[in-house]
C-alpha cells in the first residue's frame, strides 16, 4: 500500500466504521464497543506507520492526493502531511483507541450512536488537519461541530442542554466570520491572479493591503480563538468540560482545542503575515493573559473537572506565545506542547471520569486520602499531575521550556533597543509556570493525601482496561519528555518554514 | 409556430397533460385512489426523464411559440430539477390524501411551474402564474379538518389574488410604455429613467415578493402552510417557492439590478432573513417552523439575484434542489399520528430517536443542511449565493447575509435537541407508510449525492 492510500484510510477508516454502525445488530453493545475499538486501533497503526516513513529532510507536502472536487470553483480534495499536522494527526489516532476504550463502562444508553459520534468526530478532526485546501479544512472544521453536540448533549451531566447549546452558538459564531472572510479571500484571488483555487499554497501568495490583511485576520482569527480557547471568549470551555462525558472531554481537551492552534499555524498567521505583525502585541497580552488568568481561575475552583478546564485555557496560552514569538525555539515549543498537552489533558480528564464512575461526585472537597484508598489510581495521578506541572523528564517540560526560551530570545533584543514590553510578557508568562504548580499541587495534596476520605467506600482500584489506557498514556508523555529529538527533527523544517512565511511582509507591490 | 418542434419542446408539459386526464379518467372509471396516484407518478417521472434528456443533449434554444415559450439545456434541467422534487410529494401525499383529486390538481400546479419556466413574454408568465396557484388554494382547502384551513385558504387566495393583480398592473404599465409584453421588457424597464415604468418594474418584483413570502408580505406562509396537509405544505414551500424565484430568474433575463430595484432586492431579503430566523425560534409545530424557516430561505434566494446576470440561474437551481431534498426529507420522515393536528406539534417530537431512529435521523439531517452546517447540501448552496453575491462586488450585503443566517442555527439546533436530548413524549405512533419511506430514502440518496457530488450539478448549470 502507498503512503498516500494508507493517509486516505486514516482519514476514512473512521467514517466507513460510522456508517455500518447502523447496520450492526441493536442489542449487542458488546460488539459495537469491540469493532469500534479495533477501527480505532487500525487507524492508529496506520497513523504510526506514516509517522515513521515521514521524511524529516524533505520540506513541505508529503504523501499528496489531489483530485479536483467542485472543479468550477477551483476546490479540490487535497490531503497530505507535512511538519504542521503530522504530529496531530499521531496525537489523534492515539487518543481515539483509548476514547473509546473509556467509555466502555460509563456509556450504557444509546451505544451505537455514542460510538457513531466518537468516529464521525474523530473523522473529522484527523480531515482538518490534514486538509491542504481551505474549502476543504472549513467543511472539517465545521463538521466537527455536530458530533460534539451530540456527544454533550445526550450523554452528558444535569445541565448538559445549556452546555452543549453555547458551545456550538459560541463556535458557529466564529465559524460564520470565518465563511465571509475566507469566500472573500479566494474572490481576491481570483480577481488579482486569475487563479480560481483554494489550495493553500496558492492562497499563500495573495498580496493583500494591511487594512484587509487585518481585517481577514480578526475573522479568521475569532474563529480560531474561540476554539482554543483564548481569554475573554474562554467561557463556553468550563461549561462544556464539566457537563461533557469524560470521552467528550477527552476528545474537547485533547483534540479539539488544538484545532485554533493549529488554525493560527496553519491558516492565520501564515496567511496573513503583515497583519500578525501589527496585532502581535495585542494577541501576546492575550496569550499571557490567558496564561495567567486561565491559571488564577483553575486555583479556585472546587470541580475537579473545571480545575483541568481551566489548565487547559492556560497551557494553550504558551501555544500561542510560542507562535508568536517567531523563533524556533518557539515554534517548535509550541508543537511539542499542542500534543504534550493533548496527552496529560487527556489522562487528567481520563483519571477524573474513573473516580467519578466510582463516585459519582467532583467536589473536591469530598476527596481525600486516595493515595492510600486506590494505590495504582494515585501513582497515575500524581504521574499526569508533575508532567502538568512541567516537571522535567515528562513532555510538560520540553514544551513549556522551549516556548519560554523562544520568548525571551525574542523579547531580548527588542529589549536592547529599548521596548520592554515584550520581556514583561515573557517573565509574566513564566509566573504561570509557578502558578501551575500552585493549582496543580492542590488538586493532588487534597485527593490523594491527608485522611482517607470518598463518598462510597470500600472502592475498586483500577481494572487492567483502566491501567493500560492510563499506562499507554503516561509512557507517551514520557517519550516525548525523554525523546524529543525525533519528534522534533520531522517537524523542524515546517517550524523553519512557518517562521519564514511569517516574517515575509506580502503587502501588494506598489505600482509605479 | 411548427408542430414538430412544438410536440418535441413542450415534452414535459405533454406528459403532465396526459397524467392529468388520465388521473381523471382512473376517477371517471371508478378506479381506486391509488392507480390515480401510480399514473401521476409515472407521467412525473417520465416528465422529469424527458426534461432531464433535453438538458443533457445539450439542445440548443428551440421556440415552438416564439416570443412566448422557448427552452434551452440550462431551462429544461432546472424544469428537471422542479419535476423531480415533485415526486416525493406525491409519494408521501399517497397515503394521507385519499381521493383522486390531489394528484390531479397537483400535476395541474406543475404544468404552471413548467410554464412559468419557460415564458418569455408576460402573457405565458401570468398564464402559468395562475395555473400554478388556482389548484394550490384548492389543494389548501382540502385538508380541511379545523376551521383554520378555511381562514388559511382564504388569506391565501386572497394574498395570491393581490399578487397577481400587482404582476398585471405592473405589467400593463410596462406593456403601455414599450408596446410588446415580451419578458425582454423587464430588462428594458429596469434600465429606464421613465417614472411609470420604474413605478411597472418595481410592481412585478413586489408581486414576487408576495408570491414567495418575504418579508412584509409574509404574513399569510405561517398559516397557510399550518392550515394544509402535511403533503400540501411540502409542495408550498419547496415547489411554489422554486417555480416563482426560477420564473423571475427568468424573467430578469442579462438585466443587472440597478437603484431603487437593488437596494429593495438587498433589504427586503435581508428582513426575512433576519426575522424568519428570529421568529422561528418560538414557534409551536414544525409546519410553522418550516414556514419561518422558509422565509428566510426565501430571502436567500433573492439575495442570488444580486449577483452577476450570468451565476444567477446556477445559484439558484442548487439552492432549490438542495433545499427542497431537505425539506421533503423532513416531512417525508415525520412519523404519523393518529390525530393529524397533534402530528407535527415539536413536544410530540421530544426523544424521537428512542421511538423512530430513523425518522429522528432523517429529520435531524435535514435540519443541519437547512442551518447550513457542512458538509450537507445547504452548505454549498449557501456558499454558491454568498460568493457570487460578493464577487458581483456587495462585500457589505453578503457579510450581512452570512450573519444573519447565524440566527437560523439555534432553532435547527433546537429541533434535534427535542429528539435526541429529551426523554420521550409517551404519544400513541402510527407505523409510517411504505411510499412515505421510500420518500425519505429518494430524498437521502439525493442529498448525498448532492453532497458528495456537487461539482456535477454545478458544472452542468
Amino acid at each position: 500500500m502507498s503512503e498516500a492510500a494508507a493517509l486516505n484510510w486514516v482519514l476514512f477508516l473512521p467514517l466507513a466504521g460510522a456508517l455500518a454502525l447502523p447496520l450492526w445488530p441493536r442489542e449487542r453493545d458488546d460488539l459495537t464497543r469491540a469493532a469500534t475499538l479495533a477501527v480505532m486501533l487500525v487507524q492508529l497503526a496506520l497513523a504510526w506507520w506514516l509517522y515513521a516513513r515521514f521524511d524529516a529532510d524533505v520540506a513541505g507536502l508529503q504523501f499528496e492526493t489531489r483530485v479536483p472536487w467542485i472543479a468550477s470553483w477551483g476546490v479540490s480534495y487535497q490531503i497530505a502531511l507535512d511538519g504542521n499536522n503530522l504530529l496531530l494527526v499521531l496525537l489523534t489516532a492515539f487518543l481515539g483507541p483509548l476514547v473509546v476504550a473509556g467509555a466502555f463502562s460509563a456509556i450504557t444508553q444509546d451505544v451505537k450512536l455514542f460510538y457513531a459520534m466518537v468516529l464521525l468526530i474523530q473523522f473529522a478532526m484527523v480531515g482538518t488537519f490534514v486538509a491542504q485546501d481551505l474549502f476543504l479544512f472549513y467543511v472539517f472544521w465545521e463538521a466537527m461541530l455536530i458530533p460534539m453536540f451530540l456527544l454533550i448533549g445526550i450523554w452528558g451531566g444535569p445541565r448538559r442542554i445549556y452546555a452543549t447549546l453555547k458551545f456550538v452558538l459560541y463556535t458557529a459564531f466564529g465559524s460564520v466570520l470565518m465563511l465571509a472572510a475566507l469566500i472573500y479571500l479566494v474572490y481576491t484571488l481570483q480577481s488579482t491572479s486569475g487563479i480560481s483555487s483554494f489550495a493553500f499554497a496558492d492562497l499563500m501568495r495573495t498580496r493583500l493591503s494591511l487594512p484587509v490583511q487585518s481585517v481577514l485576520l480578526i475573522a479568521f482569527g475569532l474563529s480560531f480563538a474561540i476554539k482554543v480557547p483564548m481569554v475573554p471568549l474562554h467561557t463556553w470551555l468550563p461549561d462544556a468540560h464539566v457537563e461533557a462525558p469524560t470521552a467528550g472531554s477527552v476528545i474537547l481537551a485533547g483534540v479539539l482545542l488544538k484545532m485554533g492552534t493549529y488554525g493560527f499555524m496553519k491558516v492565520g498567521f501564515p496567511l496573513f503575515p503583515d497583519a500578525t505583525q501589527a496585532f502581535t502585541p495585542m494577541l501576546m497580552a492575550l496569550a499571557v493573559l490567558s496564561i495567567v488568568y486561565g491559571a488564577c481561575l483553575a486555583l479556585v475552583q472546587d470541580d475537579i473537572k473545571k480545575i483541568i478546564a481551566y489548565s487547559s485555557i492556560s497551557h494553550l496560552g504558551y501555544v500561542m506565545l510560542g507562535l508568536l514569538s517567531l523563533e524556533l525555539a518557539g515554534i517548535q515549543g509550541a508543537m511539542v506542547q499542542m500534543v504534550s498537552h493533548g496527552l496529560i489533558a487527556a489522562g487528567l480528564f481520563l483519571v477524573v471520569g474513573m473516580i467519578y464512575e466510582r463516585c459519582h461526585t467532583r467536589e473536591l472537597a469530598a476527596y481525600g486520602g486516595l493515595a492510600r484508598l486506590l494505590p495504582v489510581f494515585a501513582v497515575f495521578v500524581l504521574l499526569l499531575t508533575l508532567a502538568s506541572v512541567g516537571l522535567p523528564t515528562t513532555s510538560g517540560f520540553t514544551g513549556e521550556f522551549l516556548v519560554l526560551l523562544g520568548a525571551f530570545k525574542s523579547a531580548w533584543p527588542v529589549y536592547q533597543s529599548g521596548n520592554g514590553l515584550p520581556l514583561v510578557w515573557a517573565v509574566a508568562a513564566v509566573s504561570g509556570v509557578v502558578l501551575g504548580a500552585l493549582y496543580m499541587l492542590r488538586f493532588a495534596m487534597a485527593t490523594l493525601y491527608g485522611p482517607a476520605r470518598a463518598p462510597h467506600q470500600p472502592l475498586a482500584d483500577l481494572n487492567w482496561r483502566e491501567k493500560t489506557i492510563l499506562l499507554a498514556l503516561v509512557a507517551a508523555v514520557f517519550w516525548l519528555g525523554l525523546f524529543p529529538a525525533e519528534p522534533m527533527r520531522k517537524t523542524e523544517l515546517a517550524a523553519k518554514a512557518y517562521q519564514q512565511t511569517v516574517s515575509t511582509s506580502r503587502l501588494p507591490e506598489t505600482k509605479r | 409556430m411548427n408542430l414538430h418542434d412544438a410536440l418535441q419542446a413542450m415534452m414535459p408539459e405533454h406528459l403532465l397533460l396526459l397524467g392529468i386526464v388520465g388521473v381523471l379518467v382512473c376517477e371517471i372509471a371508478g378506479r381506486s385512489a391509488r392507480l390515480a396516484f401510480g399514473v401521476a407518478l409515472a407521467c412525473t417521472v417520465v416528465s422529469t426523464l424527458s426534461a432531464l434528456g433535453m438538458a443533457l443533449d445539450h439542445q440548443p434554444i428551440t421556440a415552438p411559440f416564439a416570443g412566448h415559450y422557448s427552452i434551452d439545456a440550462a431551462t429544461a434541467l432546472s424544469k428537471a430539477v422542479v419535476l423531480a422534487l415533485a415526486l416525493p410529494v406525491l409519494l408521501i401525499a399517497r397515503d394521507e390524501c385519499r381521493g383522486a383529486e390531489f394528484p390531479a390538481l397537483l400535476l395541474s400546479s406543475l404544468y404552471g411551474i413548467a410554464l412559468m419556466l419557460s415564458a418569455d413574454s408576460f402573457l405565458t408568465l401570468f398564464l402559468g402564474l395562475e395555473l400554478m396557484s388556482l389548484p394550490v388554494y384548492a389543494l389548501v382547502l382540502q385538508a380541511l379538518r379545523r376551521a383554520a384551513s378555511a381562514e388559511a385558504a382564504l388569506k391565501y387566495l386572497v394574498l395570491g389574488g393581490t399578487a397577481s393583480a400587482m404582476l398585471l398592473m405592473g405589467a400593463s404599465l410596462i406593456y403601455g410604455s414599450s408596446g410588446s409584453l415580451a419578458s425582454a421588457g423587464y430588462a428594458a424597464a429596469l434600465a429606464s429613467n421613465d417614472a411609470m415604468v420604474r413605478v411597472g418594474a418595481v410592481l412585478v418584483m413586489l408581486a414576487f415578493f408576495l408570491k414567495s413570502a418575504i418579508v412584509p408580505f409574509h404574513a399569510w406562509a405561517p398559516d397557510a402552510y399550518e392550515g394544509a396537509g402535511v403533503p400540501v405544505t411540502a409542495y408550498m414551500a419547496v415547489l411554489v417557492k422554486a417555480g416563482v424565484v426560477l420564473a423571475l430568474v427568468r424573467l430578469l433575463g442579462r438585466a443587472n439590478l440597478g437603484s431603487p430595484l437593488l437596494e429593495l432586492v438587498a433589504w427586503l431579503p435581508l428582513a426575512s432573513i433576519v426575522w424568519g430566523n428570529l421568529a422561528a425560534m418560538r414557534q409551536p409545530t414544525l409546519r410553522r417552523l418550516i414556514a419561518y424557516s422558509s422565509i428566510a430561505h426565501a430571502g436567500y434566494l433573492f439575495y442570488a439575484l444580486l449577483a452577476e446576470a450570468s451565476t444567477r440561474l446556477q445559484a439558484v437551481v442548487f439552492y432549490v434542489l438542495a433545499y427542497g431534498l431537505l425539506n421533503l426529507l423532513a416531512f417525508a420522515a415525520l412519523p404519523p399520528m393518529a390525530d393529524e393536528r397533534e402530528r407535527d406539534r415539536l413536544d410530540n417530537l421530544r426523544g424521537l430517536f428512542h421511538r423512530a431512529p430513523f425518522a429522528a435521523l432523517m429529520i435531524g439531517l435535514a435540519m443541519l443542511s437547512l442551518a447550513g452546517i457542512p458538509p450537507l447540501p445547504g452548505f454549498i448552496a449557501k456558499f454558491l449565493i454568498f460568493r457570487n453575491v460578493m464577487a458581483a462586488g456587495h462585500t457589505a450585503y453578503a457579510v450581512a447575509g452570512l450573519v444573519a443566517s447565524y440566527l437560523g442555527i439555534y432553532f435547527y439546533l433546537r429541533v434535534i435537541q427535542l429528539m435526541f436530548m429529551s426523554p420521550d413524549a409517551r404519544v400513541d405512533a402510527v407505523p409510517a407508510s411504505r411510499a412515505a419511506t421510500l420518500a425519505s430514502f429518494a430524498c437521502l440518496a439525493g442529498t448525498l449525492a448532492l453532497a458528495v457530488f456537487p461539482g456535477w450539478l454545478i458544472a452542468r448549470l
